[in-house]
């Protein structure tokens, strides 16, 4: 007998061996294999970052760094891979080694610790958009503003960062709040909404998307800071970063990498080889020193505490308005009135139908597309829990509904005999019935709201998913987002041990 | 006084004619009993008259007060507040006895009189717990339906309609749900109810039990009424051949 058993785990351990091997040569990107075998060099970028690279009209994904990218793949014989990335797990994407660099308007500046870098390759400022009629001429105009930035951007770390000018700390003062969003698109959207006043972002970007969105918007003459592009690799993968340094080096001696920036009309930022774009290059340390894991995960914690209460406010208002409103749905899904259920089925049928997060844009951004009503920021808020409970009202009505029609007909025909009236038939016969059947299918409902209440980035609102992200990508570590999934699972456990409570209560007549 | 009256009622569920033009008068502290075979249209007679059917033709009078309002043609009942006011004058017991799970006996059977006809609280739980005793369930004003047998559930079921202080009590089948044992005690509780001159329309297949209580009885078949009178003469001497065919078909 133990024999046998010593042999299911041994052949257990040799399964686990080939599954890991297999996927361990799947994920493997750029790594040296033995000679003569092809090498995959895999970009890892933003793909709404143009011109850097960015998704073009038939789908391609192009960009000046994609496009220096291939020249170098092509010298060295390597396949390249294009592959966008969240901005946000960029750190993780790199540390794992399913990314070989990030090579996407990377700036080097106020990281130069965490990566190792390549030479700086273009010279890129920050600067600020506005609308071209919003009056704002200058830095000292937008005090009392709403500034947006991409999430763990340089923007933001010139406001907000370690290395922050003293200057940008002021300036950031003065904004009325200092939003993060997920991409520029949203940025542009919220600013022409105007539920934002301005983007602060790259100079090459911004320049693009002003030409590209029709001059609506104008760049401020005065820059909020200036700074340099590299390539970023893990830190300590200097064989890779040589290799590809090299080999940049010699594509700016036969005038190759010029002619690509003149391609992407960025001859003007392009400072590879000038005096200095080395330096950070020459000055890297070679590894990460450790941090405290401890207190590391503290740090977390405390930061997360602060998005944990906007999760909660999120799933305790999204409740109390989408349990009343499912209700009237429900009514209105079971009525006579012929025009009443044909609006409920299909106001059903397109919230089940479509994306939470695509309903959440919808409200968000309806009222100024739809209508052309200009935003406030609070408004955001509201979207939140006005997308989450129109969404949730519509399942919970189906629920309620499945609830009423499980109540025998007898019930009915009880009351209508003692002369209940149909109002005192629904509250004293069928609804407390109905609460004790619908329990579990609500709890289950309930319990994916708390784990929804995270598609609330879409709307760049910050509640505890959105902050894990963010300070996942501040830390380069997943410990955050771990720590989160903890904590969503612990909030679930307290909402599913209270249903049960509640449905042994509600059975108490079973 | 006739405490029902319905004249030609006629009543169709898509093509299919359940109720032939049946005519039936209730006088008051009479006992009626309706037999027949299943798909006769007794139950839907019963219902027609506990308005949980609506007639497509015929009149309705409870107590001499008119449920409908036109003598001949389609059917039209009166607006819904006399017609909910007409309902306090009978109740009714189902053959699945519709208790509400959700409620104790007792409250299943003062939440009416209390919330429906707005009696006085205290009032109606003291005449509801005489009611429960009589009913012989005088122990168990604290349990839940899911907790009781079948004959109890149906007590409870009486107890209820008869706390409404109605003037007749409609039974449907009260006791093909219950087997034998159980469905003598039920029916010695319907005896005891008929000796205290209850009026009661009781549709059943206990032909022993309706030659022994009933003062009439209907043998009704295909929708129409095929035989009418004192037990003795309907059960011990039918007039007519469906009536034996079906007496004999009982046992």
């Amino acid at each position: 007998m133990k024999n046998r058993k010593n042999n299911v785990i041994v052949r257990a351990l040799i399964v686990l061996l080939i599954i890991s091997a297999v996927a361990g040569s799947l994920i493997s990107c750029g790594k040296k294999d033995g000679a003569g075998k092809s090498i995959t060099f895999t970009v890892g970028f933003d793909a709404e970052f143009p011109p850097y690279g960015y998704k073009n009209e038939n789908g391609e994904y192009v960009g000046f760094d994609l496009s220096l990218a291939e020249e170098v793949c092509r010298r060295n014989g390597w396949t390249l891979v294009k592959q966008p990335i969240d901005w946000d797990s960029k750190d993780m994407e790199l540390t794992t080694g399913t990314i070989s660099c990030i090579w996407n308007g990377f700036t080097m500046d106020g990281r130069e610790n965490d990566y190792t870098w390549s030479s700086a390759y273009v010279d890129n400022s920050q600067v600020v958009v506005v609308k071209s009629d919003s009056g704002i001429k200058s830095l000292s105009d937008l005090s009392g503003k709403v500034v947006i930035v991409q999430t763990d951007s340089s923007a933001l770390a010139a406001f907000t960062g370690e290395d922050a000018e003293e200057s940008n700390i002021e300036l950031c003062k003065s904004f009325s709040s200092l939003q993060q969003v997920g991409d520029y698109n949203a940025a542009f959207m919220n600013l022409e909404a105007g539920s934002a006043d301005a983007i602060c972002m790259d100079i090459g970007v911004a320049g693009y998307e002003i030409k590209a969105r029709g001059n609506k918007f104008v760049m401020l003459d005065q820059h909020v800071s200036s700074e340099q592009y590299g390539i970023g690799f893990k830190l300590g993968n200097t064989e890779l970063r040589d290799k590809v340094e090299v080999t940049l080096q010699e594509m700016l001696e036969d005038g190759t990498f010029d002619i690509i920036a003149r391609d992407w009309e960025l001859e003007e930022s392009v400072c590879l080889g000038k005096e200095g774009s080395d330096a950070v290059m020459k000055a890297e340390k070679t590894a990460k020193n450790d941090s405290n894991f401890f207190a590391e995960l503290g740090n977390v914690i405390v930061q997360l505490s602060s998005g944990i209460g906007a999760s909660l406010a999120i799933f305790a208002l999204t409740l109390i308005f989408s349990l009343p409103l499912g209700m009237l749905l429900m009514f209105a899904r079971r009525s006579r009135i012929k025009i009443l259920q044909i609006i409920a089925k299909i106001y059903i049928s397109i919230m089940r139908g479509t994306p939470l997060m695509l309903q959440l844009l919808v409200v968000f951004f309806g009222p100024y597309y739809i209508f052309g009503i200009s935003l406030s920021y609070s408004y955001r808020f509201y979207a939140v829990i006005i997308g989450f409970s129109l969404n949730y009202a519509a399942y919970f009505a189906e629920i309620f509904r499945s609830g009423v029609e499980a109540i025998p007909v007898g019930q009915y025909e009880a009351s209508a005999v003692l002369g209940y009236s149909k109002p005192q038939t629904f509250c004293r016969i069928i609804f407390p019935q109905m609460m004790g059947i619908v329990l579990p299918p609500v709890t289950n409902e309930v319990i994916t709201l708390v784990k929804d209440t995270s598609l609330a980035f879409a709307l760049a609102y910050t509640e505890m998913f959105t902050l894990a992200k963010q300070i996942a990508a501040a830390n380069a570590s997943i410990m955050p987002l771990f720590t989160a999934g903890v904590f969503y699972y612990i909030f679930n456990a307290i909402v599913a041990w209270f249903m049960n409570y509640l449905e042994k209560k509600m059975h108490y007549y079973k | 006084m006739k405490l029902l009256d319905m004249k030609n009622v006629k009543k169709s569920f898509g093509s299919l004619e359940v109720l032939k033009d049946i005519s039936m008068e209730v006088e008051e502290g009479e006992v009626v009993a309706i037999i027949g075979p299943s798909g006769s249209g007794k139950s839907t007679l019963l219902r027609c008259a506990t308005l949980l059917e609506t007639m497509d033709e015929g009149t309705l009078e409870y107590c001499g007060v008119k449920a409908t309002t036109n003598d001949t043609g389609a059917t039209q009942y009166v607006d819904k507040r006399t017609l909910h006011e007409l309902k306090n004058n009978f109740g009714l017991v189902f053959q699945n006895f519709n208790l509400f799970p959700h409620y104790s006996v007792l409250k299943n059977v003062i939440d009416a009189p209390i919330h429906v006809q707005k009696r006085d609280k205290d009032e109606v739980i003291k005449e509801a717990r005489e009611l429960l005793a009589k009913v012989g369930l005088e122990n168990k004003e604290n349990s839940y339906p899911a907790q009781l047998s079948g004959g109890q559930q149906q007590r409870v079921a009486i107890a209820r309609a008869l706390a409404m202080n109605p003037k007749m009590l409609f039974f449907d089948e009260p006791t093909s749900a219950l087997d034998p044992e159980i469905t003598a005690g039920i029916l010695k509780l319907l005896r005891e109810l008929a000796e205290e001159k209850m009026t009661m329309i009781i549709v059943t297949h206990e032909i022993a039990f309706a030659r022994n209580v009933a003062d009439r009885v209907i043998f009704m078949d295909g929708g129409v009424i095929i035989e009418e009178g004192k037990p003795e003469d309907v059960i011990d001497n039918p007039g007519s051949e469906r009536t034996k065919a079906f007496l004999q078909k009982m046992g």
